[in-house]
């Protein structure tokens, strides 16, 4: 039992009040209890402390580890420079929880735009008097005066009502206002009609009604909270990096461990050993991964507004490109939302509205030009599309018609229907539109030819198979019948103020049944094109419609959304369906949506992710809210799309349409896959940062490559390079591979192996002989000890430094593809390959040549000639990487030719 | 047999099998506020359903104003007069002095088995409780105690009932009679809800499970719970959502439209709750229904 379903009495006396209102002392005591009428903001952890959070996860204290004991080292041993280090070691953090913080925010704003919609000042009634308060102050059980233009404070239940129309907008997406009355009654709290919920419009009419829920117990707070609450989790990319970061960072903590036991029990100083185990660990942590997967992605997002998708937060570029379900609106986003009329079905028979000749007072054009509320401003056609479309139909079939509307029957959901009383002339006319189901039974007659006659099995049969043909040929069909001399009579010339109520039962009976028009909504062009992409990439695409099911399924098919014999799910089914046959029809192949409402969507993103489905959801209204926090990625209109649903979105499509979806799809897997270019980049150069550490430990020589010089090329020489491998075109096919399995990891074990063990170890052959080529050249002979400010050992480090850099420039061109010849791709295909190359090189020669940079990396000016030595083993690099390719792409062909 | 206080005990297990009695004597504690007068008429129904007696009690404290006096007295008549037309045997005390210590009198010298009392907004606000009325009845009361917070009055008799539980339930029997009979007296549907933590491994990160998956974890002492509805012939469903405690059962709520959450009482001590967060707290700031916290008494 809930309060629709009480009479106004039994209502009052639930909520303890009366008429007359509340007293004040009442009130002041609910208001005390009940909290301010107000939308809260669910308690989150503050964005200072998001931040923070980036300072203490298992990577992060690793590094912090690190530092303290690089500045302990150096409280004890000063003039080792290790203090230096220990700053290092702590701007690597700051970067990386910046680089990261940037990525997850994500500015909350969905409820800003939700409290906009609440009013400041309502008209309530308390101790018998009218007054004006603050609408934060009312409390359950105050009565409210309701009226044209009102903002509605609070959920309410009205207690009287004065042709009350109300625009639930809002809350339903439904765009027709609808007739409140204040009867009881029995069913649902949320489509009763003697309900008017907080944030609607009243659009007509008046009413008075009595507050059962305010703030956050309101339908509006239901969608605040859930909005608000709702959270699709970690993005895929997220998760992976956090799995990544965990296993390098252990990897490089163990290798450290092993290293440091190993110089330990082979007798080395303790300060060497520690000096080594640092430099490992900050070896093989790629420094610069963090930092260049965010830039990757910002540019990734850049260029997705250049294709209409404007991106809200980072990682969501990378989600599109594992989404496994789309579910999408059908109006605007598949289709046009164009409306025209293209068939009519009457005298038995279906013809073309170009075809159609109109006769003699022709009540079927009558009936779509008055019983219909949209209006000619300006000479352009406003009001709801399907209305527009009958007047344009209607006018330029007959024209104009001095007519004068008497009453109106709004259209309303649950009749289906709409009616209105017109005079023409000096007669008076009913005129009825609506669904066939609710228009047909209401007739007693039809007319064929020109002639009414009674209304038989026969022609109730030939109408329904007319109207099911329309429907299959994927139209929205609309029923037209009228009546003569029914209807309150109308005084005089001027408009009518206030006309009286028609009584729906007795105006909407008895009627003549005219025909049916067919009304289309195009398909956007480039949408067939797009659904192809989608099968081909092994997306699921789901359409959720307001549309009955067959113009749905016709529909789908027209666009080629289905092909077999898809599962359809009605609205009124699914109310009654649990969880778990939900589950199974989501399951099917192909499945359709119709009759829904936007409330419907978060149950069926849910259960998608519940099932291991990564969703996309398409939303537009203020309800679709909550379905959009909660999909992995929430999908708003920018055109038609309300304030709440674009800041609750991930990614707003600026024209609306469907196939921009998919490019950005596309985008996302080109992502994906560019990322694991530039890690497998990154990564590689890890290995000659770490390889002179264990020969340092191994062979007792002076150390190759000091700590700073490792972060030189992780977090300088290394980046733009690697950001210029984010910006790779897609790989042909990419869209015609499924979508990446829950259990593919970014960083597997082939892209460790390219990287560990094959362009690492190439890269670390060319720094060790560096280094060895210059000492030896310089007369150092094995076993001598050499300080760390002798000229000749900085030139060796210097080299050895140059010598990755030399070799990484050879691995950013293999790396721009994984098993295709870079030669199939166009070697030049890359513009900004260069540039990061050309920024590369200039970085390195700072390092080199310039006083500064030979000051903060400890490196010395090294002769021209000795890059010439260096540079063949980038050749060196780049074609054994292309041979390795030859090889996987035969072993491949031989397989699949098996 | 099993025995615990001086008190009648609502049930008694013949061979491990429990059997319910009912409640004998309902007591609902009712003061100035409208949502002490919204949870009694929970307490009434329950009443009804068990064929006890409902007792109305009303305890003025010595600083309360005139006005207010008024209003709770009034609101003891209406729900009398309720009682009275639900052919429930009720009784009206009202009495001046200290709520807790009277209440805790009355139930000892009527052997009250359960005791129903409101929570209001600012025990809410405080943290724990602490200090509050509701904590102390809750706390001192030798039977057991629903505590109701009111948050929507629109919803007069609950269609939809919420129960979250978690994985090892103390007083299951209690707990699952009181949800039986509170859906028979609404002729309520019951969702059983439970969410478990997300599986996580270190290297791996947090594991994906379907529900079909998460139900084959299902502990025993839910099982036990739903077992308990199926035999009562409750109509009800079982749902999973992984997460954060709080979180999922508003949201589960708010998403659903459920009418009434009915759950245990915390049962961690304010360490915990100050390392680990308390998700009752949690749930009584933010549900959207109400909310009846029972804390048990009668052993299983």
């Amino acid at each position: 039992m809930r309060i629709n379903s009480l009479a106004k009495e039994e209502a009052l006396r639930q909520l303890v009040s009366a008429e007359e209102g509340l007293s004040e002392a009442e009130a002041a005591k609910r208001l005390a209890e009940n909290g301010f009428n107000e939308i809260r903001e669910v308690h989150r952890t503050h964005l200072s402390l998001r931040f923070l959070s980036q300072f203490t996860h298992f990577l992060a204290i690793l590094l912090w580890i690190g530092a303290g004991l690089a500045f302990l080292s150096d409280y004890l041993h000063p003039g080792e420079g290790m203090a230096m280090l220990g700053f290092a070691i702590v701007g690597v953090i700051l970067i990386n929880a910046v680089f990261t913080f940037i990525q997850e925010y994500r500015a909350e704003k969905a409820l800003e735009a939700l409290k906009k919609l609440l009013p400041f000042q309502v008209r309530i009634m308390r101790e018998g008097k009218e007054k004006q308060i603050h609408s934060r102050e009312i409390v359950p059980g105050d009565i409210v005066f309701l009226s044209e233009g009102d903002r509605i404070p609070a959920d309410i239940r009205l207690l009287e009502s004065s042709l009350l129309k109300v625009n639930n907008a809002s809350l339903t997406g439904e765009s027709e206002a609808r007739l409140r009355d204040h009867d009881p009654f029995q069913g649902e709290l949320i489509e009763s009609p003697n309900i008017v919920f907080a944030g609607t419009t009243v659009t007509s009419g008046s009413g008075k009604g009595l507050v059962f829920a305010t703030g956050m117990s309101t339908e509006f707070g239901r969608i605040a909270h859930l909005t608000s609450a709702v959270e699709s989790g970690l993005s895929p990319l997220q998760k992976e990096i956090v799995k990544a970061t965990r296993v390098v960072a252990t990897i490089a903590a163990l290798v450290g461990i092993f290293f440091f036991a190993l110089g330990f029990a082979i007798g080395r100083d303790f300060w060497d050993n520690f000096i080594f185990a640092i430099g490992i660990t900050v070896a093989l942590i790629p420094e610069g991964m963090l930092p260049t997967v965010t830039l990757a992605l910002a540019m990734a997002s850049q260029r997705m507004a250049k294709r209409m998708a404007l991106i809200k937060n980072l990682s969501s570029v990378e989600t599109l490109g594992c989404v496994t379900v789309i579910c999408t609106d059908k109006t605007g986003t598949l289709t046009q939302n164009r409306m025209a009329a293209s068939k009519i079905w009457t005298d038995n028979r279906t013809i073309e509205t170009k075809d159609y000749q109109p006769q003699n007072a022709d009540m079927l054009m009558y009936a779509a030009l008055l019983c219909n509320n949209a209006r000619i401003v300006d000479n352009a056609y406003k009001g709801d599309p399907t209305e527009t479309a009958l007047l344009r139909l209607a006018r330029e079939t007959i024209g104009n018609v001095a007519a004068k509307r008497i009453s109106e029957i709004p259209f309303d959901s649950d009749r289906k229907r709409m009616s209105t009383v017109n005079r023409i002339g000096d007669r008076q006319y009913v005129f009825s539109k609506g669904a066939m189901e609710n228009i047909l039974p209401a007739c007693s007659r039809f007319l064929l030819d020109g002639a009414v006659q009674e209304m038989d099995d026969a022609f109730r049969e030939k109408a329904i198979a007319a109207y099911h043909q329309l429907m299959d040929m994927g139209l929205r069909v609309l029923a037209f019948a009228y009546k003569e001399g029914s209807g309150q009579k109308a005084e005089g010339e001027g408009p009518i103020p206030h006309p009286p109520v028609p009584n729906p039962r007795s105006l909407e009976s008895d009627l003549v049944f005219l025909g049916l028009i067919g009304l289309e909504d195009p398909p956007r062009p480039e949408v067939p094109d797009a659904l192809t992409k989608c099968h081909g990439a092994g997306i699921r695409v789901i359409m959720i419609t307001g549309d009955g099911s067959r113009t749905a399924v016709a529909i789908a098919r027209e666009i080629g959304l289905v092909r077999g014999e898809p599962v359809v799910v009605e609205g009124a089914d699914f109310g009654k369906m649990d969880d778990r046959e939900l589950r199974e029809k989501l399951s099917a192949k192909e499945i359709i949506f119709a009759r829904m409402t936007p409330k419907h969507k978060m149950r069926v993103v849910t259960i998608l992710k519940e099932e291991g489905e990564r969703v996309a959801v398409t939303g537009d209204g203020v309800n679709d809210a909550p379905a959009l926090k909660k999909a992995d990625i929430g999908i708003s209109m920018g055109i038609s799309g309300t304030d709440v649903a674009k800041e609750a979105s991930d990614m707003v499509l600026l024209d609306d349409n469907f196939a921009t979806i998919v490019n950005a799809v596309e985008e996302g897997r080109t992502v994906y896959e560019n990322i694991r270019k530039f890690i497998t980049y990154i990564f590689a150069s890890n290995i000659p940062e770490a390889v002179p550490y264990i020969a340092y430990i191994l062979l007792k020589i002076p150390l190759p490559l000091t700590i700073m010089q490792i972060l030189a090329v992780d977090l300088g020489t290394d980046m733009l390079p690697a950001l210029a491998l984010g910006t790779e075109k897609p790989t042909p096919g990419i869209m015609k591979q499924p979508p990446r399995p829950r259990t593919e990891h970014m960083i597997d074990l082939a892209l460790i192996r390219r990287a560990y063990i094959f362009l690492g170890p190439i890269e670390a052959i060319a720094c060790m002989f560096g280094f060895f080529f210059v000492l030896s050249a310089g007369g150092w002979t094995w076993g001598t000890v050499i300080s760390p400010d002798n000229t000749l050992y900085m030139q060796a480090t210097t080299v050895c430094l140059t010598a990755i850099i030399i070799t990484q420039i050879g691995n950013v061109f293999a790396c721009r593809t994984s098993r295709e010849s870079v030669f199939s791709i166009g070697f030049f295909t890359n513009r900004l390959i260069f540039f990061g190359i050309a920024f590369e090189l200039a970085l390195q020669f700072f390092i080199v040549y310039h006083p500064w940079g030979n000051k903060i990396f400890t490196t010395h000016p090294i002769a021209m000639s000795i890059w010439l030595v260096l540079i063949p083993f980038a050749f060196l690099l780049f074609f054994a990487e292309e041979a390795r390719k030859a090889v996987v792409r035969r072993s491949q062909s031989a397989r699949s030719t098996l | 047999m099993c025995h615990t206080a001086d008190y009648p005990l609502p049930w008694h297990l013949f061979g491990g099998i429990l059997c319910i009695t009912m409640y004998k004597k309902i007591l609902a504690a009712v003061n100035e506020h409208l949502n002490s007068e919204v949870a009694a008429r929970y307490a009434l129904h329950l009443a009804k359903e068990h064929n006890a007696k409902f007792y109305i009690c009303f305890v003025a404290e010595k600083c309360m104003s005139q006005h207010n006096c008024r209003s709770a007295e009034d609101a003891v008549k209406r729900l009398f007069n309720e009682a009275k037309d639900l052919n429930v045997h009720a009784e009206s005390i009202a009495e001046m002095g200290d709520p807790v210590a009277d209440i805790r009198k009355i139930v000892q010298h009527e052997n009250i088995s359960i005791v129903f009392a409101a929570t209001r907004r600012e025990d809410v606000r405080r943290r724990f409780y602490s200090g509050t009325i509701a904590r102390s009845l809750s706390l001192k009361l030798p039977c057991s105690v629903a505590l109701v917070r009111v948050v929507h009055s629109g919803r007069v008799h609950p269609g939809k009932i919420l129960i979250p539980l978690k994985a090892r339930i103390d007083h299951v029997s209690e707990r699952a009679s009181f949800v039986a009979h509170m859906a028979h007296a609404f002729g309520s549907k019951v969702i059983v809800f439970h969410a478990p933590k997300p599986l996580t491994k270190f290297f791996h990160g947090e594991m994906h499970l379907t529900p079909p998956e998460w139900e084959k974890r299902t502990s025993q002492d839910i099982a036990q719970f739903i077992e308990y509805l199926k035999r009562h012939d409750v109509l009800h469903e079982g749902m999973l959502l992984p997460g954060r405690t709080a979180r999922n059962i508003t949201i589960e709520a708010f998403a659903k439209r459920h009418d009434l959450i009915i759950m245990g009482a915390s049962e961690r001590n304010l360490l915990t709750s100050l390392l680990k967060g308390n998700p009752v707290e949690e749930v009584l700031r933010n549900t959207p229904c109400d909310l009846i916290i029972l804390k048990p008494r009668h052993e299983d």
